[in-house]
Order: structure tokens, then sequence, then C-alpha cells
């Protein structure tokens, strides 16, 4: 396989009040995976993504998009947080949000404009969420706030979507339709990248897998390496899951 | 009105907007405790800049008072970092130290200058009009006018420009350094916005109350509204109408203005509290209310959809099959009578047509929890809001 990269990281080391949370990290992502990232809780994953966006700070190693620093490739990439860490009582409704994801190619002091307005409630309409577009989010449901949160990506056209527990919370029809989603975007070519919890459904919904628990355990195709001696490494019990054939 | 009280209204409003626009910011990341800890600890920066320069006015003093605001939030910054301490007690740390090292130069240096603690805790709004701005020996209106003006005009620019990147760093931090806006600079940016304008207020209505009025109007502003422009425009709105009503309130009471306003700010945000039609806190209780009849409605009309045999149907047995007090079975029976869900023949209760969709739709919502099959049936009742 000749893909190109998309995300190459070397030798990342994070670090919290001087302990170690990701160790000496390297990780190859292909351009069109539908990556899961997978751990115990503690693992780093969440801290995996952050420090690839440069929200956090790594004391060692380093992070390259296509090839450049993230800095200059902010463009070519969108991020989903985890839906617990914003205040879903602030004062803004659906469709504002979403218009939050245009906010990157707009730069400081620019307004969004009708054109950014149009993106937005074009994103709305793909995850199915049109409807609630002037609801104030704390009115939304935790699986139409995941939903506003996938939109808000959407609407930045990014080629690399990092996405941190988009499955959390959320009722099995969001589920279905998150996970429709997450595959038209690889089919078009987009590279996709979830911290993910259930292990059940790694293999139904990914291709690629990354075992992390502090260290990088593996990183390949989930048909290669999703097996019972990367689970036990990981999560450190002997761990078995039926894998249907 | 003589113009000295034009004037000092004038300036109780504009310190009013200058304190809404920062304020909530700092209500809506929760930070209110924040704008405390600056508004006491400038007092040394004051203090510092009132010697070299004589006047509470000087460019010279806002910078060094501003400047000590922010040393403020990087020590509680730094203290809390530590993980030695809570956030809030780092706060409770740093600002009462700050403080008193202004009250000891204060009263070590300053007997015989116009700066004593009573000014500074409540400030004297009743003065600033005695204070001119002279130039060229003619008189353009008070200097605390002019230095509080000068500021709201600044912080309205910045405001306007950095509306977007206020908004998303505030609601979601990660996205915000993920899109490149640093929060960082935001951050030390509203730090900087909030101590600035809390020295120009500073001289006018004093520490306490500048406090008051960030805080106040924007929470006041918060239970109103579920927009973010409209929240400013609100508290604004609410600082202006406390401020002048504040100010009159002084005047017949022969009290003090800054005390006035504060307690007007009060009583406003507590009326809110009170009636805000959502969030209020009689909404609430109403709300609850109307709930629990709700759930009654929908126990009652399941337990007639569950039984075909009369015994369970008869109106004055009811009581005994779900177990209810007799008055609260007899409302819920109107009710349901009064939407037309049921019907009564001899005394034995059935479900209309229109009960029994009702019902069938309420129970495939429960059971189901989608969405789609509920919106129609919300608009008719609380319970399955929210």
């Amino acid at each position: 396989m000749s893909k190109k990269i998309a995300v190459q990281i070397d030798d990342l080391t994070v670090a919290y009040n001087y302990k170690p949370v990701l160790w000496d990290i390297d990780l190859e992502i292909p351009e069109g995976v539908l990556m899961a990232i997978v751990g115990p809780n503690g693992a780093g994953k969440s801290t995996l993504i952050k420090s690839v966006l440069g929200i956090l700070k790594p004391i060692a190693g380093s992070v390259s998009i296509y090839g450049k620093p993230y800095e200059k490739q902010r463009s070519l990439v969108a991020y989903v947080p985890q839906k617990g860490s914003v205040d879903w009582d602030f004062p803004t409704t659906a469709l504002d949000v979403v218009m939050m994801g245009t906010y990157g190619s707009l730069g400081w002091i620019k307004r969004p404009t009708q054109k950014e307005k149009k993106a937005a409630l074009e994103a709305l309409e793909k995850v199915g969420m049109l409807p609630f577009k002037n609801r104030q989010i704390s009115q939304l449901s935790g699986g139409q706030q995941q939903r506003i949160f996938l939109a808000r990506a959407l609407v930045q056209n990014a080629s690399i979507y990092f996405m941190d527990e988009p499955f959390q919370g959320v009722d099995a029809s969001t589920e279905i339709a998150i996970i429709n989603i997450l595959k038209a975007l690889r089919k078009a070519g987009k590279t996709v990248i979830v911290v993910h919890h259930d292990l059940q459904t790694v293999p139904e919904y990914f291709d690629w897998v990354t075992f992390l628990n502090v260290k990088k355990i593996a990183t390949g195709p989930v048909k290669d390496i999703f097996n019972d001696d990367n689970l036990t490494k990981t999560y450190g019990i002997n761990y078995k899951v039926s894998i249907q054939e | 009105m003589s113009s000295a009280q034009i004037e000092i209204q004038l300036i109780a409003s504009l310190v009013a907007i200058s304190c809404a626009i920062p304020g909530t910011f700092l209500v809506l990341r929760k930070m209110a405790m924040i704008s405390d800890a600056i508004s006491h600890s400038i007092l040394p920066g004051i203090v510092i800049g009132f010697f070299i320069t004589q006047d509470l006015n000087s460019p010279l003093l806002i910078l060094l008072a501003a400047i000590t605001g922010i040393i403020t939030v990087i020590l509680v910054e730094y203290i809390q970092k530590t993980g030695l301490v809570k956030e809030d007690t780092a706060i409770g740390l740093v600002f009462p130290i700050l403080f008193s090292i202004g009250v000891i130069l204060i009263a070590k240096n300053a007997n015989d200058v116009h700066l004593d603690v009573d000014a500074v805790l409540l400030g004297e709004l009743a003065f600033a009009p005695f204070d001119r701005l002279l130039i060229s020996g003619i008189d353009i209106g008070p200097k605390s006018l002019w230095v509080i003006g000068f500021i709201l005009l600044i912080t309205i620019g910045l405001l306007f420009a950095f509306f977007k990147e206020l908004k998303v760093s505030t609601f979601d931090p990660g996205l915000a350094a993920s899109l490149g806006f640093s929060p960082a600079i935001i951050h030390y940016g509203l730090m900087t916005v909030s101590s600035v304008t809390t020295v120009g207020a500073f001289d006018a209505v004093g520490a306490i109350l500048v406090v008051a009025l960030m805080i106040a109007p924007a929470a006041t502003a918060y239970l109103l509204t579920t927009d973010l422009k409209r929240m400013l425009i609100y508290a604004i709105g609410f600082g202006v109408l406390s401020a002048i009503t504040g100010y009159w309130l002084a005047h017949y009471l022969d009290a003090s203005i800054a005390g006035s306003i504060t307690t007007v700010l009060g009583l406003v945000f507590l009326m809110v509290y009170l009636f805000a039609p959502n969030k209020g806190v009689i909404a609430v209780l109403y709300r609850e209310k109307q709930q629990r009849t709700e759930v009654s409605l929908l126990t009652f009309l399941l337990h007639l959809k569950n039984h075909n045999e009369e015994s369970e149907r008869h109106v004055n047995h009811l009581n005994e099959h779900i177990n209810w007090q007799k008055v609260r079975s007899k409302s819920v029976l109107d009710l349901a009578l009064k939407n037309n869900m049921i019907q009564l023949d001899d005394n034995i209760v059935s479900l209309t047509e229109k009960g029994d969709e009702f019902t069938s739709q309420a129970i495939d919502y429960i059971i189901t929890n989608e969405d789609a099959q509920i919106e129609d049936m919300k608009d008719d009742f609380f319970l399955f809001r929210g």
C-alpha cells in the first residue's frame, strides 16, 4: 500500500505536571482510513488528539499533517470535542454553534456572512437537524447535541476529522446516523480518527485501529490487528471479544 | 435637574455599560469571582499611581492599576496550577493580600490627600462633577466622565471586532484553539478590559459596586434570554436602569449613591429571578406542578387502556385501583373529561377515540424515545418538553 500519510506523529511525549500521559508515541495514519483509537480510561486518547491539534503542548516530539506542522494546515483539519467539554446552557442556538465551524476559514475579526450561514444550514440538513436550527442548545437531547457538533465539523469541509467520543451518551438511531456520516466521509476520501469506547463495534464501524495505553501498543488494519492479544496488552487483563467473521 | 445631577447620572450610566460588557462574558465563563479579586487588588496600583501623579484620573494611574489587575489574574492562575489549592481558594488568597498592601500604603502616606478607604470601597460619585477637565482654560465636563467614556469607546470597539472570537472561546475553548484563536490571548484580553474598566469605574463607584455592576446585570439578563447578543443588550439595559433608579433612590433617601445603585441591582435581579417567564422560580414551580398533573393524567389513561373489566373502571372506585387520594382522582378525572379524553356511561369510565390515540402515542414515545413522534404533542403538554 503506497498511500499518502495524512497524520505523522514522531516521538510524542505529553505530561501533566511532569507525569507523562503519553510516552514516546510514533504513529502514522494513512489517508482515507476510518480509524478508532481505543484504550482504557486514562490511556491518553483525548490527550493524543489535543496534542495533534495544538490544544496541549507536548514536552517532546512532533506532529505533522500532510508533511507540514499543524499551524500551517489548520484548514485541513476539523475537530469534534467531547460533548461534555462545553456548557450546553450557553445562550446560543443550534445554527449558531454550527456556524462556529466556519470561523477558522474566516480568521480574526471577519464576521460570518450569508455564505457561511448557507454552509451551516447545509451541514444541519446532512445530520438531520435542520428543523431544530433555532432551538436553544440546552433544549436538545444528548444525541441531537452530538449531531450539532458533527455538523459543526462537517461545515469546516476538512480533509481530516478528529472526533473525541462522538458516540458517548447518544441513542441508537443517532449512533447509526453518525456512523453513516463517518463512512460517507471515508468514501469521499477523507481521513477520520475517532476516540472510541465500545470495543464490540470496532470491527463493524472501523477499518483501522490504534491501541493506546500511555504508549502505543499497536496500529494497523482492524482485520489484521484487532485480536485478543492486542486487547490484553492494552487493557492489562485477559481480554476476549468475539469477532464476527 | 441641575447639571451636576445630569452629569452624575451620565457617569453612572456609562460606568454601568462599561461594566456590563465584560461582565456578561465573565458570568458565562463562570469567572464572576475574578472581578471581585481584580476590583480589590488594583488598590495598590491606584495608590502608587496616585503618589506619582496626584490625580485619580491620570492615564498612568489607570495603566498601573490595570497592570495590578492582570498580575492578580496571573498569580491566581499560577497558584491554582500547582494543584495544591482550588481556584476559589487561590482567589481568596491573592486579593486580600494585595488589597491590604494598598490599605497600608494609604494609611502610611496619604493622610493629607484626598484618598481614603471609604472612598475606595464605596466611591464618591456625588463628588465626581467637582473634578473638571479643563482644556486651555475651557471647562469641558467632569474628568471621570471623559475617562469612563474613553474606556467605554475602546470596550465597544473591541467587542465589535472580536465578538465571534469571544463567543467561540467562551463556549468551546478547545475548538477555538484548534481553529487558531488562542484562548489565552482572548482570556488575557478580556482580563485587561475588565481591569481597565474596573479602574475607570473605581473612582466613581468604588470596589464593591464595580463587582455588582459587572455581575448582577449579566446574571439578570442570563435568566431572560437564550441569545448572546440579547444577553449583552439586556445586561446593559439593566445596568443603566439600576444606575439611574439608584441615583434617584439615593437622592430621596439622602443616602449613598453607590449603595442605592447596588440595592436596586439586587432588587432587579430578585424580581427577574422570581418572575422570569421560563427560568424564573415561579415559572419553574408552575411547570413542575403542571408536569405532576400530566403524569397523573397519563397514568390514569394507561390504567383505562389496560383494563377492560368494568370493576376497574367505576368512577367511585378509581382511587382505590390506582391508589390515589380522592381529591387527586377527582381533579385528574375532571382534566381528562375537559380534554375529551374519556367518557362516562353509568359511572363507568372509558377512553374516547381521542384519549385512546393520545395514550398510544404517549406509550410509543415512552418505549422508543423517538422525538419525531412527540413533536406535535409537545405543544399541548409540558410533560414532553426539555
